[in-house]
């Protein structure tokens, strides 16, 4: 018990410290300060709201302008606050973002240890079946399968997950093959300890500085994949998301209209939690790996979001290698597609 | 050596093939235990009997009257002799003939977005390189930093309304008779030039600005590898060396990265298709989404599938003939 | 040089869409005499088979390019000429049973007909004698015998005939084979039938057999659009089917290239997946009565939008004429403030209501579906919807209270108010009896006041497409004053099968209309049968259902409209589909081009009567 007590300690310490360095980190500090603000107004989203979007007796005229009792004013279809609704949407945003992207980080980091470290057959299966998701085009796969499993909030989550594990296995099992070799491994293996044993608690460990990376950028990409799922009506239809402002808005008649605020409440909602969740996502990657510092951020993202040619082809001109941090999971990025490119 | 590795890669890009196949066909089919059933016309007054005859005889004209199995292996047979199989459209026609439709308008965007970004890109990203540190580079790294965060579609939304709707400078909406009334003239080429210019606009800011950045990075990684320095030895001249040496070899990702990409340009961009209301295969998929059209769907994802393995498959031979010094085997 | 390169590059990218900007501006509506109307659907058909349109624009372009033997009068209930001209109910002889003053005896009809010896009444129709098909062929009973006789062999129409709803003929066809006759023509049969017709007038009459109910000849007069036969006789086959999902190169080209009697003609040149063009047939048999064409305008292009805010857009620019489709209340504001055009603000035939689940099967049912079960429990919920309150938030006002009885109340004639008197009228009363009538069920409740049924709060779960999402809502609210909980729940893509037809649900919206030409077949299948029919909650009514019946069979039409208006407060006091509300049909059209559109109830402004009664604006 006292060694679960010291274990975990251990662990806040260590978080604790990760945190400081982000914000030692000059653009760590911007992002680690949009995070907060994200997750403190979608926890106090009832104190933040002055009405709440879910209750039906507190609509009111539809259509209305911008004004002191409604600072984004109301919705042309229902008459709800839109200022609520963009509160009460960091909510479902980030639950779904955030909840992607740890379960892809769990999912992703497992089976590409199994694979690296298992190798073999094992390795095989999850290499193969990596390759054949790699070839089917996102967007219409999710689209058939919320057609065919449905478009409850959870279902979505599952399919963004099932979908989105695979970049990471990659780069994990890329990193454990090279941890395999080091001395340190080695010694546990002669000492007799069991696979899972290493597999827990030696490779795991290494590759949390990958993993955590991770998170935050897929939360990040995950998040625009589900506004644009939401915006083309494919989303929950209960939850009040800013994907699903824009659609709304969009087939509520704000061009129409002119109701220009409606259209862009949602998309910056969009463009900070996305930015600042990347921010802490590439602060973290330099963080682990101070060779990084020199490149630009962005190059990194870029470097991240392709196949593996292109890495290999980086790698190559990179003198990096060794170490064989390729990057991170598919999310986030205009260029290769956050799955909304076929 | 270079030849069993070509067989070996194409063996296994039809492996994928296969799989994506069976996987493509399986997926619809999910828990629809009955998939004539939105065809059916409903009961009115037909006896029991009456009604079940009209139900087997719905079940034949979709071809859903033979067990899974059969169907898949229907499937198959139509797909060797090149039939993508028939859409539940009214008038029945073939889902090749809708592809073959709607490609070319898709076509459109994507290649043009594409152009944009390669050229205008490429040359942003070498004065960035060149001008490194400078205003020029720290632009392009915020303006990078910003798009990343917006997803185009929003940007589509503030194009069509600024531009569109409240400006006009350009129609918010695709005007339909772009299509019916397309001839090969200057008039409806315009006219074709004029609708496709916010969606490309909405696409392209995010597509130059990838290009730019892998441009300048490997740009600059290969203006500190080992043979400019000797080339630079050597007293080349800095515009041979330029072009000869830096160029040459710090395109070779973009053109991987660019064979990366067909099969995005295949698809196209479905969320930006739906706000133009622009008639290419995204809103074809949609569409077919909307109507439970089954084979629609799978000739859409098939075919974007099969571009996608030919592509990488491509994209890998033509990579080893180039780079030798990548290492052939596993590259995973 | 990078920098002027860049610089070249910029340009030429942004002067191509620019340069088109002085070019297609004046393609708005160029054409003087063809009405412009856009069509919100996801797109459009490329074949024209009429039995098999179902879906989007089809059935309406089916139903402008063929005809049916008769139209149908909501109003009086009556068969208006199309291709047929007369109708009557005959007897052995083929004389028609008519009182003096030409109307259908009805008294005599049972009294022939109850002879058991008949399983069928017998019809004769008389059509029109300048008929002509689109490619100039004139129309005889012919056309008309072949029409139907392909309807009722499934082995040439594959289960297009099926759609063609012709159950109610007698004329039946198993495999191939004729096995029963019900379709008679002097050529075919009518004289060994005992029929008479003049040889002068053998190509326009025809004698038909159908089921013994009053109900049987509108889908036959009304539903069943007419084929030519010189077309498609020599394409179908046994191998060839009419409906073939691998047609032959003939087959397809009759699919796209329609031959058909109505008034309007399909211009197979233009028309394409993104429009469809319709010619006025200047040789249509139909006219007004004073010799002038029927229809106002010349030629009609339907244009494709794939959402109504694209639609809208391109109404308010003048790119259409109209709009044939319904827009929600919300788009009230944006059209006030335009000029030029015409809103049509139509009273609705679609009631909205809500379906208990009262009678599940075995497996689907548990203690709170028990409740549903008990019709005062469902009273108590039918009395706490407030209508005029649905109305006022969800549809703006733009809409209308339903009868319980489910029969529009616009329909003098056969609407029963008696049908809406068994509950009071003022909504606290309402609350105060729904209370009173709950407490005495299930009394207990929570602290927010939520009634309890054995400790845990009774909810129940509406379902309903992502629409009607505000409707449950503001139910919430309603229900939430007897002590009621509901929450929404996805109807999701194919609720019949999933949920509906296996009693997989509480409570669900569905839209139903009821009118006299249907309700032969609708009172049946939503209050009587089980199985796959849209009497979702199961209700078994002895009473109701000897009523639906006999008001079916009975051959008296007075007899049969008594039993109409005794039927709604049978239906009413079932408390079964709880009416909502009626919505109106909002719908808008530009006037600076075509004036006299008219408002039509259940219809948008793109309708026959507008079509009839446009004229264009001088000077445009």
């Amino acid at each position: 018990m006292k060694r679960l007590w010291m274990g975990v300690r251990k662990r806040l310490r260590g978080a604790g410290e990760l945190l400081a360095k982000i914000w030692a980190h000059r653009q760590g500090k911007v992002g680690l300060i949009m995070v907060t603000l994200l997750v403190l107004v979608a926890i106090f989203a009832p104190y933040i709201a002055p009405y709440n979007p879910y209750d039906v007796s507190q609509r009111t005229t539809k259509g209305l302008p911008p004004s002191w009792q409604h600072p984004l004013g109301t919705t042309i279809n229902t008459g709800q606050d839109i200022f609520s609704m963009l509160v009460y949407g960091t909510r479902v945003s980030l639950i779904v973002g955030v909840t992607s992207g740890v379960c892809i980080a769990i999912v992703g980091s497992i089976l590409g240890v199994a694979a690296g470290y298992l190798g073999g057959a094992v390795d095989t299966l999850i290499m193969r079946i990596v390759d054949i998701m790699l070839v089917i085009p996102t967007l219409p796969l999710v689209i058939v399968l919320t057609n065919v499993l449905g478009r409850d909030f959870w279902i979505i989550i599952l399919i963004f997950v099932a979908l989105g594990w695979t970049g990471l296995a990659r780069t994990i099992r890329s990193l454990v093959l090279v941890l395999k070799n080091t001395n340190y491994v080695k010694a546990a293996e002669l000492a007799g300890a069991s696979r899972w044993h290493i597999m827990i608690r030696h490779i795991l460990p290494g590759t949390s500085h990958l993993v955590i990376m991770s998170t935050a950028l897929s939360s990040a990409g995950i998040m625009v994949a589900e506004a644009g799922l939401s915006f083309l009506g494919l989303g929950d239809p209960t939850a009040i998301s800013w994907g699903k402002m824009l659609a709304e808005a969009q087939s509520g008649g704000a061009l129409l209209f002119g109701a220009w605020w409606w259209i862009f409440a949602p998309g910056l909602g969009i463009f900070l939690a996305v930015f600042g969740f990347m921010r802490v996502g590439l602060v973290l990657e330099e963080i682990a790996n101070p060779r990084m510092k020199r490149t630009s951020s962005v190059y990194k993202l870029f470097r991240s979001l392709d196949s593996s040619y292109v890495e290999e082809v980086f790698r190559s001109m990179d003198d990096y290698q060794r170490i064989g941090v390729e990057g991170v999971s598919s999310g986030g990025g205009q260029s290769r597609g956050t799955g909304l490119e076929a | 050596m270079k030849l069993s590795y070509v067989i070996k890669r194409v063996l296994y890009s039809l492996f994928v093939f296969a799989v994506v196949i069976t996987l493509n066909f399986f997926i619809p089919r999910i828990g629809v235990e009955d998939p004539a059933e939105r065809y059916y016309p409903p009961q009115g007054n037909m006896s029991e009997i009456e009604y079940e005859i009209v139900k087997q005889l719905t079940r034949e004209q979709y071809g859903f009257h033979v067990s899974t199995w059969q169907q898949f292996l229907n499937y198959l047979k139509g797909l060797a002799q090149g039939d993508l199989g028939t859409s539940f459209r009214p008038g029945s026609p073939k889902v090749l003939d809708l592809i073959k439709e709607r490609l070319p308008w898709t076509l459109v965007l994507s290649v043009s977005t594409m152009l944009i970004g390669l050229i205008v890109g490429v040359l942003f990203g070498v004065v960035a390189a060149v001008k490194r540190g400078r205003w020029q580079d720290t632009l392009l790294l915020n303006a990078s930093t910003v798009m990343v965060a917006l997803p185009s579609f929003f940007i589509a939304l503030v194009l069509s309304f600024y531009l569109g709707f409240e400006w006009e400078i350009f129609p918010a909406y695709t005007d339909s008779t772009m299509v019916s009334e397309f001839a090969w003239t200057w008039e409806g080429i315009s006219r074709v030039a004029r609708n496709a210019a916010l969606p490309v606009m909405s696409m392209m800011v995010g597509s130059i600005i990838s290009y730019a950045q892998g441009t300048r990075n490997a740009v600059i990684a290969v203006t500190n590898e080992d043979f400019v320095l000797t080339a630079r030895a050597k007293g080349l001249k800095r515009s041979t060396i330029r072009y000869k040496h830096i160029l040459r070899n710090s395109l070779l990702p973009i053109v991987t990265s660019l064979g990366m990409s067909i099969s995005g340009l295949i698809g196209g961009q479905v969320v930006i298709e739906q706000v133009f209301n622009w008639n290419g295969m995204g809103t074809l998929f949609l569409e077919a989404n909307q109507t439970n059209d089954y084979p629609l769907m799978m000739g859409i994802m098939l075919l974007l599938s099969g571009f996608t393995i030919l592509s990488i498959l491509l994209t890998d031979l033509v990579y080893v003939l180039l780079d030798p010094r990548v290492t052939v085997g596993d590259k995973r | 040089m990078t920098k002027r390169l860049l610089l070249l590059v910029l340009v030429g990218a942004l002067a191509l869409p620019l340069a088109g900007c002085q070019t297609g501006r004046g393609s708005h509506r160029p054409d003087p005499n063809t009405l412009y109307v856009g069509a919100v659907q996801s797109s459009f058909p490329s074949a024209y088979m009429p039995w098999l349109s179902r879906e989007g624009i089809a059935p309406t372009i089916a139903n402008m390019l063929y005809s049916s033997l008769f139209s149908y009068d909501e109003e009086t209930d009556r068969y208006l000429p199309s291709i047929g001209r007369e109708w009557y109910y005959v007897d052995e002889n083929g004389e028609p049973i008519l009182t003096e003053d030409g109307s259908i005896d009805y008294a005599r009809l049972e009294e022939i007909y109850s002879d058991p010896q008949y399983d069928y009444l017998a019809v004769k129709v008389i059509i029109h004698q300048d008929i002509t098909w689109s490619d100039g062929v004139p129309l005889t009973v012919e056309d008309i015998y072949y029409s139907f006789d392909l309807a009722t062999n499934h082995a040439l129409s594959n289960h297009a005939g099926a759609l063609a709803w012709t159950s109610d003929l007698k004329h039946k066809y198993n495999n191939g084979v004729l096995v029963e006759k019900g379709l008679f023509t002097y050529e075919r049969g009518a004289l060994e039938q005992g029929y008479h017709i003049d040889p002068a007038e053998k190509d326009y009459v025809i004698y038909l057999h159908v089921n013994k109910v009053l109900g049987a000849v509108t889908p036959l007069f009304t539903s069943v659009l007419i084929l030519p036969k010189h077309v498609w006789e020599p394409v179908v086959s046994r191998e060839n089917q009419l409906n073939s999902s691998s047609p032959s190169a003939e087959l397809l080209y009759r699919y796209t290239h329609p031959v058909g009697c109505g008034p309007w003609v399909l211009d197979t040149e233009q028309s394409g997946s993104q429009q469809i063009v319709l010619h006025r047939r200047q040789d249509y048999h139909l006219k007004k009565p004073d010799g002038s064409p029927l229809y106002g305008v010349d030629t009609i292009k339907f244009i494709l939008y794939k959402e109504q805010n694209v639609a809208l857009y391109a109404l308010l620019k003048g790119h259409i004429d109209v709009l044939d489709s319904s827009v929600s209340s919300n788009y009230l504001l944006l059209f006030a403030k335009e000029k030029d055009l015409f809103v049509s603000n139509a009273p609705g035939t679609f009631t909205q209501t809500l379906v208990f689940n009262l009678n599940p099967v075995a497996s689907e049912r548990n203690p709170l579906r028990d409740l549903l079960a008990n019709r005062e429990f469902r009273k108590a919920l039918a009395l706490a919807v407030n209508q005029d309150e649905l109305i006022k938030n969800v549809l703006d006002g733009a809409g209308v209270p339903a009868s319980a009885g489910l029969m529009r109340p616009s329909l003098t004639d056969f609407y029963n108010p008696e049908a809406d008197s068994i509950v009071p009228r003022d909504y606290a009363q309402r609350l105060a009896l729904a209370n009173e009538i709950l407490d005495g069920i299930v009394p207990d409740k929570d602290k927010d006041g939520y009634r309890l049924l054995g400790g845990e709060r009774i909810s129940f779960k509406i379902l309903g497409t992502p629409g009607e999402q505000d409707v449950v809502s503001f139910l919430q609210i309603q229900f939430k004053k007897i002590g009621i909980d509901v929450q929404y729940a996805p109807k999701g893509a194919q609720p019949e099968s999933t949920y509906l037809y296996t009693s997989k649900f509480d409570l669900v919206l569905q839209g139903v209309i009821f009118s006299l030409s249907n309700v032969d077949i609708m009172y049946p299948a939503h209050f009587s049968t089980l199985g796959r029919t849209s009497n979702y909650g199961r209700l078994v009514n002895e009473g109701l259902n000897a009523a639906i019946e006999e008001m079916r069979y009975t051959l008296n039409l007075n007899r049969k409209y008594e039993l109409l208006k005794e039927i709604q407060p049978m239906i009413a006091q079932e408390f079964y589909k709880v009416p909502l509300y009626t919505a109106n049909v909002i719908s808008v059209a530009r006037t600076d081009r075509f004036t006299g559109f008219q408002v039509v109830e259940g219809s948008t402004v793109f309708n026959s009567e507008s079509l009839q009664n446009l004229r264009r604006v001088e000077g445009r």
